[in-house]
């Protein structure tokens, strides 16, 4: 019974292993724990949902894939984020785009955050081996859809450096629904790869099973205690079991609450998390874009990732189904239908900025509700407003240069620019919480690794600096957001990791 | 307004939506768009509330406010329990006429508004200076608009023609 749901599942007094979440970090780690021949036992909040449910509708997809159904935002409401929430985590929703950390990056946590063992040298051999295995490859820019193509078009024009993304897919045809679950498995998620894998060599993936607390004795877990869920939330039925080993992937947001709600709360759990804030414009062209159809990204913008002493952001282009592009477009009533109706003849193309590179960037902290439930509360600085004010600008000039009739904003009410010389109209119209709409695909952060007495794991091994047969694995390690999608570091890091550990553990 | 002025009106205003939830329950709401069927976090009153709200944000010919007040019902019903009851008790301060008396200058409860009025209570909240009226404006806005736009029956009316058909092979 290699994937099982909680309500089926009788936990065995002790395991060997045990993996708490099963996207990007977690289910590298148990495939290749699992192939050392540890006894490994996957634990997963979300339900186990497989190719023949993803039917491309965003009214099942949400409630099944999604945090929250969709509506997880940070704690003012200012920023809403998508992550995902099923076997496999994010992995099985998210875009398929994949770089590998920035050499920048990782030189950055070493000398700002003492960050040791996690160089550029020590993850290539990983990153190659990731790559092989998920077919990440680059896109041909002819395979590009028309959303994408404009955004390319419009920063060629503007003399701004663009480049082709890389997606981790096999034999894709090109629908447009990476974002509801791949429906014919072309998409090299968790799902199809490292679980499967994992499954091969003994693990066994529990479903719909949330870690409640961690029980501790000294400097040991001792015991996992877990919730029975149903599609309609707790069941009542608890779960409580022993275990050797705990890698904790939960992702940002639900790694440090899980760490909260066990009692090793401190003074950097739960902080310094970083979301990549994101600013979009929908605009408007002649010609039928269809932003919901083919390869939702297959190209970004770095050209203004390093920008001096200010905050950097990057371009890239997002899909628009009904749902998402009604989230998106501000205003209400005839307003936001004047938007609605456009759907064919718009683009969606994002701002991200990149948050977490100078002090006074010290990121969201996640906080618990009074049911344990996690919730992010991130005021953005200045520095990263001016970030975004900056990448709406950016954005309205692109889109103009590539031939747009209006570029719309996240304003609300919504501001349309038709021109170069309309451009200043945004000075007018200052960011700022609840002012404008702004998202998040990228949560990252929240237990740091680094030094001692400055994080929550330690380097090399990312160890609990407390509890010794603890040891985290996802995004939510990152000391900084990373200033390109995340995925693949994460899995750079898990395979990475997971080979030094089964190395100290054998022996 | 200062800072003393605005926590002078902050003290005003927390005494009155206190009164306001005591006697909310004195003001029939409006007969219109009652639940069809069991709710799983509103309660009646609330639903009538938020379908108001959605008569008002979503304008599409095929919307149904009391589908998309129970598709949000649901939809919250999924989330932690502190959602359920924080999206209470923003229904009942928009609905609430003392809170609007002190906010907007209206005594009339949300529901019993004529639409163009209605519509001037969701601007005033959007355009307010408080960042937690903004939120909630938001929020009301994003989540009925979403439950409604998730629904296929709005396809044909955005120009989107649907998922491809996926043949077998």
């Amino acid at each position: 019974m290699p994937f099982v749901s909680a309500a089926e599942w009788t936990p065995p007094k002790s395991v060997q292993v045990v993996v708490i979440g099963s996207g990007a970090g977690g289910a590298v780690a148990a495939a290749r724990l699992a192939a050392a021949g540890f006894e490994v036992v996957v634990l997963e909040e979300g339900g186990h949902y497989q190719k023949r449910n993803f039917r491309m509708r965003e009214d099942e997809a949400f409630p099944q894939l999604y945090q929250e159904s969709g509506t997880r935002a940070t704690k003012d409401l200012g920023i809403a984020i998508l992550q995902g929430r099923a076997v496999g985590g994010s992995t099985v929703i998210n875009w398929t785009t994949s770089f590998r950390t920035p050499d920048l990056v990782l030189d950055h946590w070493q000398k700002v955050h003492g960050v040791q063992e996690f160089g550029a040298a020590e993850l290539r051999p990983h990153f190659e081996a990731v790559e092989a295995r998920l077919n990440i490859q680059p896109i041909p820019l002819e395979e590009s859809n028309r959303n994408n193509r404009l955004l390319w078009d419009g920063c060629e024009k503007l003399g701004y450096s663009i480049e082709v993304t890389k997606r981790n897919v096999k034999n894709c045809f090109r629908s447009g629904y990476c974002g509801m679950g791949c429906p014919v498995d072309a998409k090299q998620s968790m799902l199809v790869t490292y679980l499967p894998e994992a499954v091969e060599h003994g693990a066994t993936v529990v479903y719909r099973c949330r870690v409640d607390r961690l029980r501790t004795d000294g400097d040991r877990v001792v015991a996992i205690e877990c919730s029975e869920l149903s599609e309609a939330g707790p069941t009542g039925r608890q779960l409580s079991f022993a275990a050797e080993r705990v890698v904790l992937a939960g992702g940002a947001i639900n790694t440090p609450a899980v760490l909260l709600r066990s009692g090793l709360g401190d003074a950097f759990t739960g902080r310094r998390t970083f979301l990549h804030p994101v600013i979009a414009t929908s605009a408007r062209f002649r010609e039928p874009v269809q932003a919901f159809y083919g390869a939702p990204q297959s190209v970004a913008s770095h050209h203004f990732a390093h920008r001096g002493e200010r905050a950097g952001f990057f371009l890239e282009a997002a899909p628009a189904h009904p749902m998402m592009l009604a989230l998106a477009a501000t205003g209400f009533g005839e307003a936001h239908r004047s938007t609605m109706v456009e759907l064919p003849q718009l683009t969606a193309h994002l701002a991200i900025a990149i948050d977490g590179f100078s002090p006074e960037e010290t990121g969201g902290t996640v906080e618990l509700r009074p049911s344990g439930a996690p919730v992010l509360d991130y005021v953005l600085p200045p520095r990263i407003w001016e970030a975004l004010q900056e990448g709406l600008r950016t954005l309205v000039r692109v889109d103009l240069a590539a031939g747009a009739e209006w570029v719309q904003t996240g304003h609300d009410p919504a501001l349309r620019i038709s021109s170069e010389g309309a451009l200043a109209s945004l000075e007018d119209h200052p960011l700022g919480p609840g002012k404008v709409a702004v998202f998040s695909a990228h949560v990252m952060g929240g237990a740091m690794v680094g030094e001692v007495g400055r994080s929550v794991v330690r380097s090399g091994d990312l160890r609990h600096h407390r509890i010794s047969n603890l040891h985290v694995c996802d995004g939510s390690i990152f000391p900084t957001s990373l200033g390109v999608n995340p995925q693949e570091t994460i899995y750079g890091i898990a395979h990475l990791v997971s080979e030094r550990w089964t190395q100290h553990w054998k022996s | 307004m200062d800072r003393r002025a605005f926590l002078q009106r902050g003290l005003v205003g927390g005494a009155i939506l206190a009164a306001s939830a005591c006697t909310l329950h004195a003001w029939p709401v409006q007969d219109r768009y009652q639940p069809q069927g069991n709710l799983q976090c509103l309660d009646p009153r609330t639903f009538v509330v938020l379908a108001s709200i959605a008569a008002r944000t979503v304008q599409d010919p095929v919307a149904d406010p009391v589908a998309i007040a129970h598709a949000v019902d649901r939809t919250i019903a999924l989330s932690a329990p502190e959602a359920a009851s924080e999206l209470r008790q923003l229904l009942n301060l928009f609905e609430s006429g003392l809170a609007g008396l002190l906010l907007d200058g209206r005594l009339r409860p949300f529901t019993r508004l004529t639409p163009d009025r209605q519509d001037q209570v969701l601007a005033a909240w959007r355009d307010s200076r408080l960042v937690l009226r903004r939120a909630g404006y938001t929020a009301l806005r994003k989540l009925t608009l979403a439950a409604h736009y998730a629904s296929p029956t709005t396809w044909e009316g955005v120009g989107y023609p649907g998922p491809p058909e996926l043949v077998e092979g």
